[in-house]
């Protein structure tokens, strides 16, 4: 349980980061934020982590960028489980017929690279008119991020569709929904907390390589992955640029693969005893 | 104490300076191979369809022409002997040099430039023709009608003739360009579509080998032009590498020559001392800028174009690129023959607000900016972005593929307002404004004049071949936001001599040389 709690401290240390007050992110500051050469400004007391190519705070830009990351990460995470939840309470309770055919769409889903479908589905969803620059991230981790949690959901719910309170249910007229809603969701919850904090980090490092590769939110959007992509060059001359992002997506993805290692252990019945 | 002294020298910082150094020759001697990357990979060598940047100069040094550009910008006789234009400029007349050779020895008569300028007219995918268009004969080609073109006449093995149905001053220098190069009728005969891959070498340099998407390596020509020569035996050009790794190749001593730097490179490079020496710049043929469309609102209106050029701080522009760069007034970069003497549209944000506000745009407007994924068109864009927002024009950038943003930006109905950069094929005035602003440019679609600006005044202007007092119709009318030209700087090993950057071609190493110690191999610093 220890782990889980470093892994909550740091997480609100990321929110409290997210939240503190910080210059402008996006505007360029190429008046007083570059040297006259047009170079990034090195860390001093006036840019604690420097600027960036643009003049623009690092700090600021981190700051930001964590509100961002966290709030793609939280959507697709939240895209993510509600298709894998329903696939597999759906395969899980129903068999037969029905389970095969959605399992064999998990098999088919698992069949491409995970990387190789996200920069597929990013590189289409980039093209298609979108209301929201959100949109093409959330919806590229949400599609290709299901198929863990749809498999071990399944495999949780046919377990519990034998178990006694939910054969004297199904006796006493209960309605398949009202089953899975009032029977089984409950006791598949532990999983799902478990699951959601593991694909958290996996969508927070995703949404980095996408970002990373260009697939990610457009500029001048502030996003870990994108500050990684623009400092690629400059990784020799000034790694301030490197280090920064690449020290905040190191703590948010160490910190929610500590919670998920503690809550497993919470919901775990062989580790409680 | 020792296990710390080796951590601590592990981790100084490696030593950058150069690793080599000349060995000192006095005289320029032949031999030795250099080698150099691309970005991007090369995909003809037709000379008829070839039109980027990498085959520009690779094309350059396979083919000679008629004429060629010094590095004064000057029109030099280059396979001709000598030229007239006659019948007050409905006729060029060249006279070819005595013992001129492809590669293979067989000689270069008039006829096969009558075959490659008719190959160009027949093409209906080469992106030359309009070049030829004022040649008598030539519209009928280019319609498909015709298979010959009665204006290019070749007289006796020594003399060509082009006459024209009207006086064209973009003519000769356009015969400057590859595809004008001599190809003889029976070498296409039997080559047909493999021309893209075996071309028959007049140029400095032959084709030794081509990995496509990989590696091409050019050998020095067996049968140089009289009076040509050529130090390098050979130019080995690798492919599709990306432009950090480019300079991390050369800094290990595996590229002799680096063009193209990163931002990050470029401004770490200018800051050492030891390798000023190597660098080479040059002002390139170009000129930056947003285009807007004239014909879709709010760009309709000429004051809200003035306003966005007074609302674009270029300073800034210039800064972000590292001073690589000039502040433009218009199109024509300096140096042009033609060029007005304007100074660029000063940064006056009150200004811009007065004029939108006259133009009933109190409050700005929103906009989307189309641009494409490139480090500086992606800085650019930023600064626009925060500069027009000063002035209450809100601009969202989208980023489109290269293939889908040059279909976008050659359609009336596309987007509107995107980045835009011309960069010209001669250095003649004509290549930058006629191509660009001229009213008879304007097509449905890939059309040329993407502003769809058309102004009498202006074609007026281009007829009379008065450009300074074009260029101040466009600096008025303001159909970009004039933004920046751009200067091109290339690094070269120090045992590198006797080249620098070609103001037309980019890179022509015609009098490049390695100084390199006995054993052929560069000497250690």
């Amino acid at each position: 349980m220890r782990g889980a709690l470093v892994g909550a401290l740091l997480i609100a240390l990321l929110c409290l980061l997210a939240a503190l007050p910080h210059r402008d992110a996006l505007a360029p500051d190429i008046d007083h934020g570059l040297t006259a050469m047009g170079a990034p400004l090195s860390p001093s007391g006036d840019a604690l982590l420097g600027t960036d190519d643009l003049g623009r705070d690092v700090f600021a830009r981190i700051s930001a960028g964590t509100a961002t990351s966290l709030e793609l990460a939280t959507l697709s995470t939240l895209l993510a489980l509600a298709i894998g939840l329903v696939v597999g309470l759906c395969a899980g309770y129903a068999g037969g017929a029905i389970d095969n055919v959605l399992m064999r769409l998990v098999d088919l889903v698992l069949a491409f690279p995970f990387l190789l479908l996200a920069i597929l589905l990013a590189a289409l969803l980039r093209e298609a008119d979108l209301a929201s620059a959100n949109a093409p991230v959330v919806l590229t981790l949400g599609i290709v991020g299901w198929t863990t949690t749809a498999r071990v959901i399944r495999g949780k719910t046919l377990t519990l569709a034998r178990s006694e309170y939910v054969v004297a249910a199904r006796a006493v007229g209960c309605s398949p929904l009202r089953i899975i809603v009032r029977h089984i969701l409950p006791n598949v919850a532990g999983l799902v907390a478990v699951l959601a904090a593991l694909a958290f980090a996996q969508n927070l490092l995703a949404e980095s390589v996408l970002s990373y590769l260009g697939l990610g939110l457009p500029p001048p959007a502030p996003t870990w992955g994108r500050m990684l992509f623009e400092a690629r060059a400059y990784y020799r001359s000034a790694p301030w640029l490197t280090i920064a992002p690449g020290l905040a997506i190191l703590t948010a993805v160490v910190a929610f693969n500590l919670l998920a290692e503690g809550l497993r252990a919470r919901f775990d019945p062989k580790e409680r005893r | 104490m020792k296990r710390l002294l080796l951590i601590l020298a592990a981790c100084s910082a490696p030593d950058r300076a150069p690793h080599w150094r000349a060995a000192g020759n006095a005289q320029p001697h032949d031999g030795g191979t250099l080698r150099l990357s691309v970005k991007d990979e090369l995909r003809t060598l037709d000379p008829a369809i070839a039109y980027d940047d990498v085959s520009s100069w690779v094309l350059h040094s396979i083919y000679a022409t008629l004429v060629d550009f010094d590095s004064t910008l000057q029109l030099r006789e280059r396979l001709a002997e000598h030229y007239a234009i006659e019948d007050a400029g409905k006729t060029l007349h060249f006279w070819l040099r005595a013992g001129i050779t492809y590669e293979d020895g067989r000689p270069i008569v008039a006829a096969d430039f009558k075959t490659s300028l008719e190959r160009v007219l027949a093409m209906p995918e080469s992106p030359f023709g309009q070049y030829l268009a004022s040649i008598d004969g030539a519209d009928a080609m280019l319609a498909g009608k015709a298979t010959t073109c009665p204006g290019i006449e070749a007289r006796g093995d020594r003399e060509l003739v082009l006459h024209l149905t009207k006086p064209d001053r973009l003519l000769l220098p356009a015969l400057a360009m590859s595809f004008a190069a001599p190809l003889p009728a029976d070498y296409l005969a039997k080559v047909g579509a493999e021309l893209r891959r075996r071309p028959l070498a007049s140029g400095r340099f032959t084709l030794g080998a081509w990995d496509e998407g990989r590696r091409i390596t050019l050998l020095r020509n067996p049968h140089l032009q009289p009076g040509d020569h050529v130090f390098l035996d050979e130019i080995d050009v690798l492919e599709s590498v990306p432009r950090d790794t480019q300079f991390l190749m050369f800094e290990r001593g595996e590229l002799d020559a680096a063009d193209r730097l990163t931002s990050a490179d470029y401004v770490w490079l200018v800051s050492q001392a030891p390798w000023q020496p190597y660098l080479h710049r040059a002002v390139g043929l170009n000129a930056f800028g947003v285009r807007m469309n004239t014909r879709r609102k709010p760009f309709d209106d000429r004051r809200v174009r003035q306003a966005l050029n007074y609302a674009l701080d270029k300073d800034h522009t210039v800064k972000l690129l590292n001073g690589a760069a000039v502040a433009s007034h218009g199109i024509l970069p300096p140096g042009m023959p033609g060029r007005a003497d304007l100074a660029p549209y000063p940064h006056d944000p009150a200004k811009a607000r007065a004029l939108l506000a006259e133009a009933g745009y109190p409050h700005g407007f929103d906009v989307e900016y189309v641009t494409f994924p490139d480090e500086e068109a992606e800085k650019v864009a930023a600064s626009l972005q925060a500069d027009l927002g000063e002035v209450g024009v809100h601009v969202r950038v989208a980023l489109m593929s290269l293939s889908a943003f040059q279909s976008e930006v050659g359609r009336p109905d596309g987007a509107p307002f995107s980045f835009w950069a011309w960069t010209g094929d001669f250095p003649d005035p004509g290549n930058f404004i006629d191509v660009n602003f001229a009213s008879r440019m304007i097509a449905d679609t890939n059309s040329n004049n993407n502003t769809f600006y058309a102004s009498p005044a202006l074609d007026a202007a281009i007829d009379a071949g008065d450009y300074a007092k074009a260029e101040r119709i466009l600096y008025d009318d303001a159909p970009w936001i004039w933004n920046y030209h751009r200067e091109s700087v290339e690094v070269t090993q120090p045992y590198v001599k006797g080249y620098e950057p070609h103001p037309v071609w980019g890179r022509d190493y015609t009098s490049a040389w390695l100084d390199v110690g006995p054993d052929g191999k560069p000497v250690p610093r």
